[in-house]
């Protein structure tokens, strides 16, 4: 698991409050940079953490076994009518979709 | 925990446990004035950001995502930034100027970037500092330049910058695609459109070929006999198959494309007449004439000792830190960054590269592996959309397109296919201005 806040960090919560700070404090102990970059180029169409509602579907929050499975269909040209996904898709290993489909699946909601 | 109020003296020696521990114990003491610029003075690091463009911008706010007690200073002179993607679809009459424009109350308000609006005007790599025009100097650990690119006037003969006040190049959105507008719309019908297109590398690959498209789609609503010339110094040109046949099939033959082996490289312009000369010696007259002049990157490149012979910035792949100067990190179309064009998707893309290896350099940690990708969307008509997209690492110590990946749109698509690509390219024009700037177009 790799939420945006984890647990081990919800204790420094009540004075980052008072700090007004909490939100940014509490998401650079949950930031993994490894996984950010691989995931930095998604937010171009689909907003940053991949949470912009639009005509480009959003990816934050959604189940990561469909992630997974629509990154692989999209990875073998087994969706109809795609457009620029299946050309995106195949740039990226088995692994590195199922990590994205993770990482998606756990961000936070605002 | 000192509270010291001294800002721009970034303590290194503190992590950030160090500085969450100190803040829960400072959590019982009575806040009062004076807090934030002792937090400042408390921070990891002290990173300096040169230009608010799509690289700027993205580099600023992926900085204070991964660590927020960077102290993190862009430096902007303009409060509202106007894009060269979509400008073209202005041009068009598809959309207006201020949904092309951004500001920076995301980066200030959300993220705690401070915000200067003025020029840097010179830096200095030994001492870490930047001279900005306002008399201030910042000191910066790291520093990340995205500067765009500047036209290398008088490079076309007769084109220099009061040419341009005629004959607008319209390559930095702004007053520059107002005036082209203008001029379009004061154009009568039956008139000629030519577009100057310059040899590789520029800003936007695939830019003069949709901009002709967009001054096609204006002029067939608006001035239907009219024509569209582009005089061009290559042979060939970004996703040209797919322009051509758009063409063909939106505008007949209402767009004609010379290239090099045509004759088609203009040597000089005369701004006063509209006139311009090939290498063969043929002079086109034009009722509306747009340069779009070869060009380098932008001028603080060059002050910060960073850009080559070519007049670009070589990078280390792995950072996009100079090849030349230690902690200056330089993103966007100033860089040699190919097969990466120089577009606003890759420089939001390398921006996010370059901010994780400063956060983990100034943090003793090795950069992450890096990512990029890219997808330019063009439009041939409102409802014709074209794209290329690449997915790039490194490979044998260079950038490289991963095999298989990428590519452009396929060249048989449906009426259908075509309009979805429109319909995304608004979709991701939406989605990446948000990311850079926070703004909702």
């Amino acid at each position: 698991m790799n939420l945006r806040l984890p647990r081990a960090a919800t204790a420094a919560l009540g004075a980052c409050l008072l700090l007004g700070a909490a939100q940014q404090v509490l998401a650079d102990d949950a930031y993994d940079l490894q996984r950010e970059v691989m995931a930095g180029g998604c937010a171009n169409c689909h907003g940053t953490d991949g949470a912009r509602t639009g005509n480009v579907p959003p990816l934050a929050g959604r189940d990561a076994d469909y992630l997974e499975e629509r990154l692989l269909a999209f990875k073998r040209d087994e969706v109809a009518d795609t457009t620029i996904m299946n050309r995106i898709a195949k740039g990226f290993s088995d692994d590195e979709l199922t990590s994205l489909a993770e990482h998606f699946a756990n961000v936070e909601q605002e | 925990m000192s509270f010291d109020n001294t800002p721009f003296q970034p303590r290194l020696g503190v992590s950030r446990r160090q500085v969450l521990k100190g803040m829960g114990a400072a959590s019982s003491l009575p806040l009062i004035g004076g807090f934030a610029p002792a937090f400042a003075s408390n921070s990891d690091g002290r990173v300096v950001v040169i230009g608010g463009g799509f690289g700027g911008a993205t580099a600023a706010k992926y900085l204070k995502r991964a660590n927020p007690n960077l102290a993190v200073t862009l430096v902007e002179p303009a409060r509202t930034f106007y894009t060269c993607p979509f400008s073209n679809l202005y041009l068009g009459g598809l959309r207006e100027m201020s949904k092309i424009a951004h500001g920076y109350d995301e980066l200030r308000d959300r993220y705690g970037v401070e915000v200067v609006h003025t020029l840097a005007q010179d830096l200095d790599p030994d001492s870490h500092t930047v001279s900005l025009a306002n008399g201030d100097t910042l000191h910066y650990d790291k520093l990340v330049l995205s500067p765009g690119i500047d036209i290398r006037w008088n490079a076309l003969e007769g084109y220099d910058e009061a040419a341009a006040e005629l004959v607008p190049h319209a390559w930095k959105a702004g007053p520059q695609t107002e005036l082209l507008r203008r001029q379009l719309e004061g154009m009568e019908d039956g008139g000629t459109f030519v577009l100057v297109a310059p040899e590789n590398p520029f800003r936007c690959p695939p830019g003069p070929y949709e901009r002709a498209s967009m001054v096609a789609h204006y002029l067939s609503q608006h001035k239907p006999s009219s024509k569209v010339l582009i005089l061009d110094a290559k042979d060939n040109f970004s996703k040209q198959g797919l322009f051509t046949s758009g063409w063909e099939q939106l505008y007949g033959d209402s767009i004609e494309w010379v290239g090099l082996s045509g004759d088609g490289r203009v040597t000089r312009v005369d701004a006063e007449n509209r006139e311009v000369e090939t290498e063969f010696g043929t002079v086109h007259r034009a009722d509306v004439l747009n340069v779009v002049p070869p060009q380098k990157a932008g001028w603080i490149a060059e002050r910060a000792g960073v850009t080559d012979d070519s007049g670009w910035v070589p990078v280390k792949p792995e950072t996009f830190e100079s090849q030349q100067v230690a902690d200056i990190y330089v993103v966007g179309d100033a860089t040699v960054a190919a097969p990466m064009p120089k577009s606003g998707f890759c420089a939001n893309a390398q921006a996010k590269v370059a901010a994780a290896a400063i956060v983990a350099s100034l943090r003793g940690d090795s950069a992450p592996d890096p990512y990029w990708s890219n997808t330019c969307y063009s439009l041939i008509g409102p409802e014709y959309g074209i794209s290329v997209a690449g997915v790039y690492r490194i490979q044998d110590g260079v950038i490289a397109e991963v095999e298989g990946s990428g590519g452009l749109s396929p060249s048989d698509a449906s009426p259908e296919i075509r309009q979805m690509e429109a319909e995304y390219a608004v979709g991701w024009y939406n989605a990446i201005c948000q990311d850079t700037w926070g703004t909702d177009a």
